[in-house]
């Protein structure tokens, strides 16, 4: 599914959160939105998959502005699991709760593909490490096999060699399912390892963009201090 | 200036949260009258409530039935009007002690879970999880909750307004040295149906204003620890209140 999102404009209160971002993802890659904590990045992804609604401007899904949020998915920041169901509940929500039981098998290949253990069917999210965690609600998102999967900060909380499993893992579900992809993440290596095309928000505007194998060789001056890691 | 600013913005945060409340209750009997039932999310709820709120309930009672009763004989025994005492203790416990306390106590016991853990998931975005995966968190989380609590509470009150007229039966007969058949004669002859079905009315509107408000606190909470412990402070807080006001209208309604 190709989204063109043009002159996007979103307040919260008095505060400008989006001003006049265009962006368009392209389908079957994977687009990063890369930004300082606070820049807008969740906000823009949530007004995407229209958990949130917008002042002005427009989202085209395909070309229409109507879509059924069903062809959707997201993986949360810190996975959003429910707390008071098992894995294998939270990762076949939908069925659980609508009485349909037979679906171990679904989830037990879903947990093969996205390498949880097994032994995490049967227990609750707080009994399970944060990788794990992150594992099991890209199991939950990939569920209902959607077309597009919002990815919030994948792997933030993770340690690098965790960080590394889970953006391989992403790389790997994308393109086996041909999901398109959406990721916000302030990691540049993650960045460049999982993304096709990155744009760069800045204050709620669009500071800069281009191709994800090319961002180290970015000119933008706000760009380079964000990814050297200086004041802007 | 400051000083108008300051009561100006409360009054705007006061209209505008009552305007949100009162959509809130809209949606909520919309979507009651459309309903998607969650069969084992209800019945699980149902159980909780039973299971965590039985031992406070019987609590309440017993202490309200005794004290209740050692209260009367203090004022009545001064103008020789011990016999009454059953009558008083049935009467209060019924029409008023059984119903308020009970729902006093339920919504510090329950109205603040429900907010605390309604919040919580609208902290770690759980709620919108259930969004992206197609659930009307009126369907998940209010409509479970409001009916588990509505229908609960004229069954927690039948159960303090029993346990209650035992405490006082206790310490009638073994305390003050009141007959024992003739104190639960009393009790049982002076009842109506009108006392113990105006108590169970008021049950009911306490359950559903216990679970509303709560509901409504935990998912219109501000973000972080402190919007979670506000959601749960403003949510017994707000139902206490509404219960004590509301009680009144409600005794007239009766009178």
């Amino acid at each position: 599914m190709k989204i063109e999102v043009k002159n996007l404009k979103k307040k919260f209160n008095k505060n400008l959160v989006l001003n006049n971002i265009s962006l368009t993802i392209h389908k079957n890659k994977s687009t990063i939105i890369l930004g300082k904590s606070g820049c807008g990045k969740s906000v823009l992804i949530k007004t995407i998959y229209k958990l949130f609604t917008y002042d002005s401007g427009s989202i085209l899904y395909d070309g229409k502005y109507e879509v059924n949020i069903d062809k959707f998915s997201m993986l949360f920041q810190y996975g959003a699991l429910f707390d008071s169901l098992k894995i294998s509940e939270n990762i076949a929500f939908t069925d659980y709760i609508n009485n349909k039981m037979n679906f171990d098998k679904k989830v037990f290949s879903l947990m093969n593909d996205v390498g949880l253990d097994k032994s995490a069917f049967s227990k609750y999210p707080s009994e399970i490490s944060g990788g794990m965690k992150k594992r099991a609600a890209l199991a939950r998102a990939l569920y209902k096999n959607p077309k597009v999967i919002f990815l919030d900060e994948p792997t933030t909380g993770l340690d690098p060699i965790n960080s590394d499993k889970i953006n391989e893992l992403i790389i790997k579900v994308i393109r086996k399912r041909k999901i398109t992809a959406v990721s916000i993440t302030h990691d540049i290596k993650s960045a460049i390892k999982t993304g096709d095309k990155y744009y760069f928000i800045h204050n709620g505007v669009i500071e800069d963009e281009g191709d994800c194998k090319k961002i180290l060789k970015s000119k933008n001056k706000v760009f380079k201090t964000f990814v050297t890691g200086g004041k802007y | 200036m400051k000083s108008i600013e300051i009561i100006g913005e409360f009054f705007i945060k006061f209209f505008s949260n009552l305007g949100k409340f009162t959509l809130f209750i809209l949606f909520f009997f919309k979507y009651l009258f459309r309903p998607k039932f969650y069969t084992r999310n209800n019945f699980s709820y149902f159980v909780f409530i039973f299971i965590s709120s039985i031992p406070i309930i019987a609590l309440t009672g017993i202490f309200s039935g005794m004290v209740l009763a050692l209260q009367s004989y203090t004022g009545f025994s001064r103008f020789s009007a011990e016999s009454a005492i059953p009558n008083i203790v049935v009467l209060t416990l019924t029409r008023e002690l059984g119903p308020v306390l009970t729902g006093l106590m339920i919504s510090a016991r329950v109205g603040s879970s429900i907010a605390a853990e309604i919040a919580t998931m609208r902290v770690t975005e759980q709620i919108d999880a259930l969004k992206t995966l197609n659930t009307n968190y009126y369907n998940y989380l209010v409509t479970p909750r409001v009916l588990s609590l509505t229908f609960a509470l004229p069954i927690f009150v039948t159960l303090v307004d029993f346990i209650g007229v035992m405490g006082g039966y206790i310490v009638s007969v073994h305390r003050l040295g009141f007959n024992d058949n003739l104190y639960l004669i009393n009790t049982i002859d002076f009842l109506s149906l009108t006392d113990y079905l105006s108590g169970i009315f008021k049950a009911i509107t306490f359950g559903f204003i216990i679970s509303i408000v709560s509901c409504f606190c935990g998912l219109f909470s501000d973000k972080g620890a402190f919007g979670v412990g506000s959601a749960t402070t403003n949510a017994v807080v707000i139902s206490s209140v509404l219960i004590l006001s509301s009680n009144y209208f409600l005794t007239e309604l009766f009178f």
